[in-house]
């Protein structure tokens, strides 16, 4: 009789002790064994008291770059968008190259990072302008006639530093993607909320229809 | 002569024969279960310093995982956005709200706000985001329906056993490359999401007579693949 009701009290308490497994709870996981888990050691973005600042990540002492191309950014073209002659370039940099990849990856980077309030057909009607009382300063319809005459250069110059309310997306998209985002706005531009173009040229081809850029180019953006 | 032991004790030696082994499993079978992640770590649901919704955000809204977690494709950790990014819509939307203080605070000031940590791996597990991502393998799967949680918990219990059963047999857990940030890929309700971007793989666009039919996702046979995903099952694959 009392081994029966031990018996009980352990399948039960078992079965209880089972069903909590997966419900939320806001104390630090317990690890009974320990095995070495949490070692000195620092990860990405983790705490570290030692430093003033309290991060395990150091920021480059002031007024230093570390070498290589990233990172000193010497390509005026590739990463700032502008010729020798310091104007917006309408071209994309020679190390990249005008396909229908470029397209599919700026098609995919633009949904990302631009469509959330632009939206993706670019007319400036992102779910982000829907939401929690709307923007005080509508996102831009890229498809109007004053952006339609600009170069490619100042599409990247405006994601690399920002433009009035926008604010600057550097940080989140690497170079090489700003000219794919640039090369895919002036794709949409062209050919509206379609997609018309021929996915075996890319976009040189097609943005040839457009009256192309040179009034753009005097003024940065 | 009486007896110098009582007759229960003819009884031990039969005790410690049967639940001495019965109690050794047991104990066995209590610290393999409760001691293990499934059940100390599952479930684990911080209070973070902004009461940020990744079911709004992240669901509702459907903004991509990559619009914040900006590295994960190129980086082995998927950074925690700095409050500029917030800054990028809530410098516009909601800007007078207390509850985005802390994330205004940080954007003036540049002092971190102090998010905790809901995923940890031990500290002797070697993980790298990217190339999980890059072998089609959903965010979903291991931080589950994050676009339904108001506040994240962890979902699946980041265990070793549970890593392995994975790389030992990924298929069920590989995708399409452009489906890896949607969250209810392979979800029952929204499975015409999922045929339509199996039928655009396959270079198809008729509709109609695939419908009915289950189809499944071979990543052998996609075209967008350059090379299959070779995931380590060897000790020094994550132990380096």
């Amino acid at each position: 009789m009392k081994l029966r009701s031990s018996l009980l009290t352990a399948v039960g308490s078992t079965a209880l002790a089972a069903g909590c497994q997966g419900n939320p709870f806001p104390d630090p996981p317990v690890h009974i064994i320990q095995n070495m888990d949490f070692q000195q050691r620092y990860e990405a973005q983790e705490r570290n008291d030692l430093f003033e600042d309290g991060r395990a990540m150091r920021r480059p002492v002031e007024g230093t770059v570390a070498r290589g191309e990233v990172h000193l950014k010497e390509n005026d073209h590739l990463y700032r968008g502008r010729g020798p002659d310091g104007r917006l370039v309408d071209a994309l940099p020679s190390n990249i190259v005008d396909s229908a990849a470029l397209l599919a990856r700026g098609e995919e980077r633009f949904n990302i990072y631009c469509s959330p309030c632009h939206d993706k057909a670019a007319t400036g009607h992102g779910i982000a302008t829907t939401r929690g009382g709307g923007f005080q300063v509508q996102p831009a319809s890229l498809h109007q006639d004053r952006l339609r005459a600009m170069p490619l250069g100042y599409f990247f110059d405006v994601i690399t530093n920002g433009k009035g309310t926008m604010l600057s997306y550097a940080a989140q998209i690497p170079a090489e993607d700003r000219w794919a985002i640039a090369a895919w706005v002036r794709t949409l531009q062209t050919h509206g909320k379609t997609k018309g173009w021929d996915e075996t040229t890319g976009m040189t081809t097609v943005a040839a229809a457009e009256p192309a850029a040179e009034n753009g180019a005097q003024k940065d953006g | 002569m009486p007896a110098i032991f009582p007759r229960w004790t003819n009884k031990i030696p039969l005790a410690l024969g049967v639940l001495g082994p019965l109690a050794g499993v047991g104990l066995v079978l209590f610290v393999w279960v409760y001691f293990s992640p499934s059940f100390t770590d599952v479930g684990y649901r911080p209070e973070q310093p902004v009461p940020f919704s990744h079911k709004l955000h992240a669901g509702e809204m459907g903004l991509d995982c990559r619009y914040c977690h900006n590295t994960v494709e190129r980086a082995a950790h998927a950074a925690i956005p700095p409050a500029a990014t917030c800054m990028n819509c809530h410098s516009q939307v909601k800007i007078d709200s207390p509850k985005l203080a802390p994330v205004r605070r940080s954007y003036n000031t540049g002092e971190p706000v102090p998010w905790v940590r809901v995923h940890q791996l031990p500290d002797f597990a070697y993980f790298d985001h990217s190339p999980h991502i890059a072998a089609g393998v959903g965010c979903a799967s291991c931080h589950g329906r994050i676009d339904t949680m108001t506040v994240v918990a962890m979902d699946q219990p980041l265990s070793m056993g549970w890593c392995l059963d994975c790389h030992r047999n990924p298929e069920p857990h590989l995708r399409p490359l452009d489906q890896v940030t949607n969250m209810s890929w392979g979800d029952s309700e929204t499975e015409d999401t999922m045929i339509d971007a199996l039928r655009k793989l396959a270079g198809t666009s008729a509709p109609a007579e695939t419908a009915g039919e289950q189809q499944t996702y071979n990543y052998r046979e996609d075209p967008e693949r350059t090379r299959l995903p070779e995931p380590p099952v060897a000790c020094s694959g994550c132990h380096r």
